[in-house]
């Protein structure tokens, strides 16, 4: 019962984050890809993505410190970043690392500067609500996969 | 029971459709190499391609993927890389994966513009695949792997199915993966057959990454290095038969050659062949990109070279010099081969290159004639067939062999050297192929009789830019120089470049031979003189970056050749000049004074050239800076070889033309 309770509240938390708008059909995608073979692959993959873009994010914060109005460095970094946030799906921060890159486009460093605050709280949102559906899907336990009301 | 031996059946229907119902599993088990330095992304793929039942290796390195791969060739079947990537940048892998071990690539990326999607084309991607990828995606990437065997080996069908039949090769199974094991090894074949073919066409055992001593345990033959001199005589012995009656036995009997097997020339055969299918293939594709690009715009010409030229490159210039050999300017000697047989003086190789350029131009119009050249251009070649073919073939084994920018390089050279000036104005243009191409071109407009000269020029143009594209993978192959071999040290030189350090050799060879000239040239002419031409050092930069950045600066730099300029279009220029030079040193020593008297013509023809150059120059800066100053050099060298056309100029064995076919032929 409290698995199934813990199930049921891992699907509520992630259509939710679905409907928000924080992830998109690829993480359905990465849901998908866990099997037997890779039994805790949305995890790994999710903190994994946490990680990197953490560190992603540090560069860019740094670049933007140091090599000010350098547009090209800024969007070759955020292009890195972009390309993880497709990869699991993070919906809301690719919109927000898109505006990024598009005011680089424009030589804007105010709306970088914007953006990129953007950027980085809806990763931490993401983080933190990612975080929250992960811990419920390790207590539900592996049945929980067989489920996916979030994706269609 | 029943329905489980018709479902396994089934399976194996569908997967036996290359096999042959073999029970080799391919697709499943296919080897696959995925780079991408995003963790993420590459997390994911690894998963969806086992889930695909691939094999599949990871690396977050370009680097370390080349390593791999250059380990062991036969190891993976397919490459899927990622675009951008910090330590190489993904169509620079994609180059060089290509030309050294002639996988089929993948790229990945999440940039679907048109222009990315392009770039990737053009470096020679085999698909283009747009983050975040999807496993219906990968499922069908196997295609690449089977539709490139295919085609290598497009009258041995039954190879292919052998080689999905065999079992893996042992050499193949080298530590990197796990998976080689028990893949099919139709890679291995692959790659057995590709090793052969680097071999046939490499000759001299080039330092060449091909993995020569990696031949599987299957068939080792000894290799049969086809030199330019060998090609030329297998080509005048097709053509003297007729391409389509010529038959490997009878082939050998008119070539003559001790010790070379009816089997030799019966593969050789089989690659020409195939050489000059690509060739009407590209050029036909050129011809509709031409068409789309609505031609005249140099810009277009040289995007649209990128993305046909890949084909055409090795191609298209090696048809054009085939036919400029045989015209009039080649001293008769060997020349006429273009330099595919031997450094023929320049001047031939000059006229006759523009001659086989506007031949072709005006025989298929937009479509690149240079496949007309080889096969219908007798008048422009009076050394015969064994020019046009010849350069073809040499096309050809590039193409197999390098892949383009190798053959783009020589082809571009091949241009160049017909156009004599051309060379030079390759070492001083920045984008050596590309302006070479636009030279070409630019002398093709100035002859009357051509009709398409623009057309040719986009064709040049086109190969310049898939050269000038080429030219950095190559730089970065080693393989790719083939020519070097048959030529001279320099072209030892040029492969050192593609090693990546090699990069300076092309350089160096420059200078060696036609380097010298070519500079001379250039200050004579007041072409852009690529003072640096020999961009020695810039290796390190991807060639092709190089080039197109190089295109870009090598605008103004015609007169200056900034260095970092000309490091890109030098190294480009390099490798033409390579087989420039190569051609050069190989007939004079005295490349050096040969390729004076280029320079002569080439200041002739500077008038004409600044025509050129401003029709071109116009073009080009959309593409590149450097392409607009390519141009204009090239349009010097145009002119000037047209101009030795007709003032007989004395066109020394510096020939540069020659040199560049025999380089690209004699692959």
């Amino acid at each position: 019962m409290e698995c199934y309770n813990l199930q049921r509240q891992a699907a509520c938390l992630k259509r939710s984050l679905f409907d928000q708008g924080y992830l998109d059909e690829q993480f359905c995608q990465i849901e998908d890809l866990q099997d037997e073979a890779s039994p805790n692959f949305t995890e790994e993959v999710v903190s994994l993505f946490f990680k990197d873009s953490a560190r992603l994010m540090t560069n860019i914060e740094q670049a933007m410190e140091k090599n000010p109005r350098d547009f090209n460095r800024w969007d070759a970094h955020m292009q890195q970043l972009k390309g993880s946030c497709y990869s699991i799906g993070a919906s809301r921060m690719k919109n927000e690392c898109t505006s990024f890159r598009n005011n680089c486009g424009d030589e804007n460093a105010e709306g970088c500067m914007r953006s990129f605050q953007k950027v980085k709280r809806e990763h931490g949102v993401l983080r933190q609500k990612l975080e929250s559906y992960i811990q419920l899907l390790r207590q539900a336990g592996p049945a929980e996969t067989a489920t996916r009301p979030g994706c269609a | 029971m029943l329905l489980g031996a018709s479902a396994a059946g089934m399976e194996e229907e569908k997967k036996g459709v290359m096999m042959g119902r073999e029970r080799d599993q391919f697709p499943v088990g296919m080897r696959v190499l995925a780079v991408d330095d995003d963790p993420v992304c590459l997390k994911v793929l690894e998963t969806l391609l086992r889930r695909c039942r691939y094999h599949v290796t990871t690396t977050n390195q370009a680097i370390m993927a080349l390593k791999l791969l250059r380990e062991n060739r036969d190891m993976f079947d397919l490459v899927i890389s990622d675009v951008h990537m910090p330590d190489m940048d993904g169509f620079k892998l994609l180059e060089l994966v290509g030309l050294e071990m002639d996988l089929p690539v993948i790229m990945l990326s999440v940039n679907g513009e048109t222009k990315s999607v392009m770039k990737g084309i053009t470096h020679g991607a085999c698909d283009y695949l747009l983050k975040p990828v999807r496993i219906e995606e990968l499922r069908n990437i196997w295609q690449h792997v089977v539709r490139r065997k295919f085609s290598k080996r497009e009258r041995s069908n039954l190879d292919i199915y052998k080689d999905f039949n065999k079992p893996p090769s042992a050499d193949s199974c080298h530590g990197h993966n796990q998976i080689v094991g028990g893949a099919p090894d139709q890679s291995g074949r692959v790659s057995k057959k590709r090793k052969e073919m680097h071999s046939d066409e490499e000759d001299e055992g080039e330092e060449n990454d091909l993995q020569e001593g990696d031949e599987p345990s299957a068939t080792k033959k000894p290799r049969v290095v086809w030199s330019v001199e060998l090609h030329r005589k297998f080509v005048a012995a097709v053509n003297q038969l007729g391409i389509d009656k010529a038959v490997p036995k009878r082939i050998l009997e008119l070539m003559n050659v001790e010790k070379l097997t009816r089997e030799n020339v019966a593969s050789h055969l089989q690659k020409y062949r195939l050489y000059l299918k690509r060739l009407s293939a590209v050029a036909s594709q050129q011809a509709s990109i031409v068409a789309a690009f609505g031609g005249r715009d140099p810009s277009f010409l040289h995007m649209g070279a990128f993305e046909g030229i890949q084909g055409y490159q090795p191609f298209v210039p090696s048809a054009a010099l085939s036919s400029f050999n045989p015209h009039g300017l080649l001293t008769g000697t060997s020349a006429a081969t273009f330099g595919v047989q031997e450094l023929a003086p320049t001047m031939t190789v000059q006229t006759a290159t523009n001659n086989a350029i506007i031949g072709h131009c005006t025989s298929d119009g937009n479509k690149f004639q240079y496949v007309g050249l080889q096969e219908n251009q007798p008048a422009n070649l009076p050394r015969g067939s064994t020019t046009p073919l010849g350069l073809p073939q040499l096309q050809q084994k590039w193409i197999h062999q390098e892949n383009n920018d190798l053959s783009t390089v020589f082809s571009g050279s091949a241009l160049a050297n017909s156009l004599s000036g051309a060379l030079q104005r390759v070492t001083s243009s920045p984008l050596p192929p590309q302006e070479l191409l636009e030279c070409a071109q630019a002398k093709l407009t100035i002859r009357p009789s051509m009709p398409m000269p623009s057309m040719n020029s986009e064709l040049v143009e086109r190969t310049v830019g898939v050269s000038s594209n080429l030219q950095d993978s190559s730089v970065s192959q080693q393989g790719a120089l083939p020519i070097n071999d048959a030529f001279s040290t320099d072209k030892l030189q040029l492969h050192d470049p593609f090693d990546g350090t090699s990069g300076t050799k092309f350089s160096v060879t420059m200078p060696v031979c036609p380097t010298g000239s070519l500079t001379a040239t250039n200050n004579k002419s007041g072409a852009s003189s690529c003072g640096t031409v020999l961009l020695p050092p810039d290796t390190g930069r991807h060639s092709n970056y190089l080039q197109f950045a190089g295109a870009g600066n090598s605008r103004h730099e015609i007169d200056g050749m900034k260095q970092d300029h000309l490091h890109n279009q030098e190294m480009s220029i390099g490798s033409f000049n390579h087989d420039f030079g190569a051609c050069m040193t190989e007939q004079t020593n005295a490349s050096m004074s040969s390729l004076m008297p280029q320079m002569k013509i080439n200041s002739l023809t500077s008038e004409d050239k600044l025509k050129q150059k401003n029709i071109y120059d116009l073009g080009i800066p959309k593409l590149h800076g450097g392409f607009s100053s390519s141009s204009c050099n090239f349009d010097g060298l145009l002119s000037s070889m047209i101009k030795a056309e007709k003032d007989d100029l004395s066109f020394t064995d510096n020939d540069l033309g020659c040199d560049l076919f025999p380089l690209g032929a004699c692959i």
